[in-house]
């Protein structure tokens, strides 16, 4: 019993990081149908301007992260203008996007290299030691980082469903010809939700960061969870990247315990396939 | 009020309206007939800039709108109400009809335009709280004319409202479009294959054929047969 709680309480905190990271892609896709293949890359980009704020310039951690945001924001809204705007007026551009950010994740990849070298690096914990209720232990940084999280996720769904742009997107997302008629700008749109999403991302980043460690390559490892949760959930919903990350979170924490770390991802493709053959759609339907 | 002249549009390879000219006049509501796939919903489309015309001017209160993207035709006080309907699905009623005051000039009149579709609609207003993606056929059509209006234009262009609706449905709907335009004094401009009906809400018609106005007569001028004759 002590075990199973732990266990679950586990899945949880892994499972919620990986909502807030996997959220960036969903808020992506959701809107503009474009499918990030340098995601990993781009949440470890926020980690590391991050880490470069701490430890190089010696600031504070919330100015660190302030400016690692605002960063992100004006980072994605560049890349969708130079890049990907271009590419969505061409036909196809379903698979030459995909091809684009996979390309500028490969490179990105190789810059943080040469900038940060292959070290290991890792952002500090937030705050040292534990916390016991009864048998059940958790560490304060996680309880914060799911607090964290938790916070995050209230405070996007308020803006998706009470500011003028939030509705504009989920409007974008649910049906382009309509957004259209109603006098939306959807080139601004897009605009905004890339500046969105990269710093929804590079924030998943920083969180993943001070939990596990930060290298180069491990992005990639993080945009197949990303992509095997956002397509669980549901592509484009909000809701269903949610309970997917919580549902895998904890899933991959008893596999872990079972049958040892090596049989997570056998596990996640497993009941991901199953799913794609039973309810392509995800487990939640809906955009946004 | 709108000045269409020599519009050509092609899709493709394919030109699909040749040198088509016509005009609304500010109060008026005017019908667009013409056999399906000769350049009705092209033409509303050209005119809305969802698909700009290669050549021609639009204007709209003298302004030429042809280089202008969708969303700033939308400020100047000219919308398009599709016949996909193209609905937000999985929001509500309510937040569809309030999308449609998107634009700057809409938000002072989004209380009284709301009170209006109520009462054309009163439907809508008992399925506010309710997803789009639950809605009848004929209840979503309701949704997107409302949600036209809710865009406070002068002008507006619907494009086939009763198309796929039952005869209580349509009925209601020609109403609401004949109220739109004595109530809120909004010019029309509607593509409708219903000419009956159509006939009986405009001063004058248009008839479209491959891609070119074949005529244009006053309503009162003609009857229905005369110009189903002109369909084939």
């Amino acid at each position: 019993m002590e075990t199973i709680i732990n266990t679950i309480v586990s899945g949880l905190i892994s499972g919620s990081l990986y909502a807030a990271m996997a959220l960036g892609l969903t808020i992506v896709y959701g809107v503009s149908r474009v499918f990030n293949f340098g995601h990993g890359v781009i949440a470890i980009i926020g980690a590391y301007v991050t880490w470069l704020m701490l430890d190089a310039a010696g600031i504070g951690l919330v100015p660190a992260v302030l400016i690692s945001m605002g960063f992100m924001f004006l980072f994605g809204m560049g890349m969708y203008q130079f890049a990907i705007n271009p590419l969505l007026k061409k036909p196809n551009w379903e698979f030459s996007t995909v091809l684009f950010m996979l390309g500028a994740g490969i490179l990105l990849e190789n810059v943080v290299l040469q900038i940060f070298g292959p070290r290991v690096k890792s952002i500090p914990l937030f705050v040292e030691g534990r916390l016991r209720l009864g048998f059940v232990k958790i560490n304060w940084h996680d309880l914060i980082l799911m607090g964290i999280v938790v916070v995050a996720v209230i405070l996007l769904s308020l803006f998706f469903k009470y500011t003028r742009m939030g509705q504009a997107m989920r409007a974008v997302a649910q049906s382009i010809p309509g957004a259209r008629v109603v006098g939306i700008d959807i080139n601004k749109i897009f605009s905004y939700t890339f500046g969105l999403a990269f710093i929804v991302t590079g924030f998943s980043g920083i969180l993943l960061g001070t939990k596990y460690y930060l290298i180069p390559h491990i992005g990639w490892e993080w945009m197949v969870k990303g992509f095997v949760i956002t397509t669980f959930g549901g592509l484009g919903s909000t809701s269903g990247t949610i309970y997917a990350a919580i549902i895998l979170g904890v899933v991959e924490a008893f596999a872990t315990l079972y049958f040892g770390a090596i049989w997570v991802w056998p596990i996640w493709f497993a009941m991901f396939m199953i799913v794609l053959l039973i309810r392509p759609q995800g487990i939640a339907g809906g955009r946004l | 009020m709108l000045e269409v002249q020599d519009i050509d549009s092609f899709y493709g390879e394919l030109q699909v309206l040749r040198q088509v000219s016509l005009h609304v006049d500010e109060g008026e509501v005017v019908a667009l007939f013409g056999p399906n796939g000769h350049g009705k919903s092209t033409l509303l489309k050209a005119i809305s800039g969802l698909h700009p015309p290669v050549a021609g001017s639009v204007k709209f209160n003298g302004e030429e709108l042809s280089k202008l993207p969708v969303h700033k035709i939308v400020e100047r006080g000219l919308a398009y109400i599709p016949e996909e309907r193209n609905l937000f699905t999985d929001m509500t009623v309510m937040e569809n009809l309030k999308m449609g005051a998107y634009n700057p000039r809409a938000h002072k009149t989004i209380k009284s335009n709301l009170e209006f579709v109520f009462r054309v609609f009163p439907r809508l207003e008992e399925r506010q709280n309710q997803y789009c993606s639950t809605l009848s056929g004929g209840e979503a059509r309701m949704v997107a004319i409302g949600r036209g209006l809710m865009s406070e234009t002068s002008l507006l262009l619907v494009d086939e409202p009763s198309i796929g609706l039952s005869p209580g449905m349509r009925k209601a709907v020609f109403e609401a479009i004949a109220r739109i335009n004595t109530e809120r004094k909004i010019t029309i401009l509607i593509v409708e294959q219903e000419i009956e009906n159509a006939l009986a809400l405009s001063q004058r018609f248009y008839l479209l054929k491959n891609g070119q106005v074949a005529f244009e007569r006053k309503a009162s001028e003609v009857d229905v047969t005369e110009i189903e004759r002109a369909y084939f």
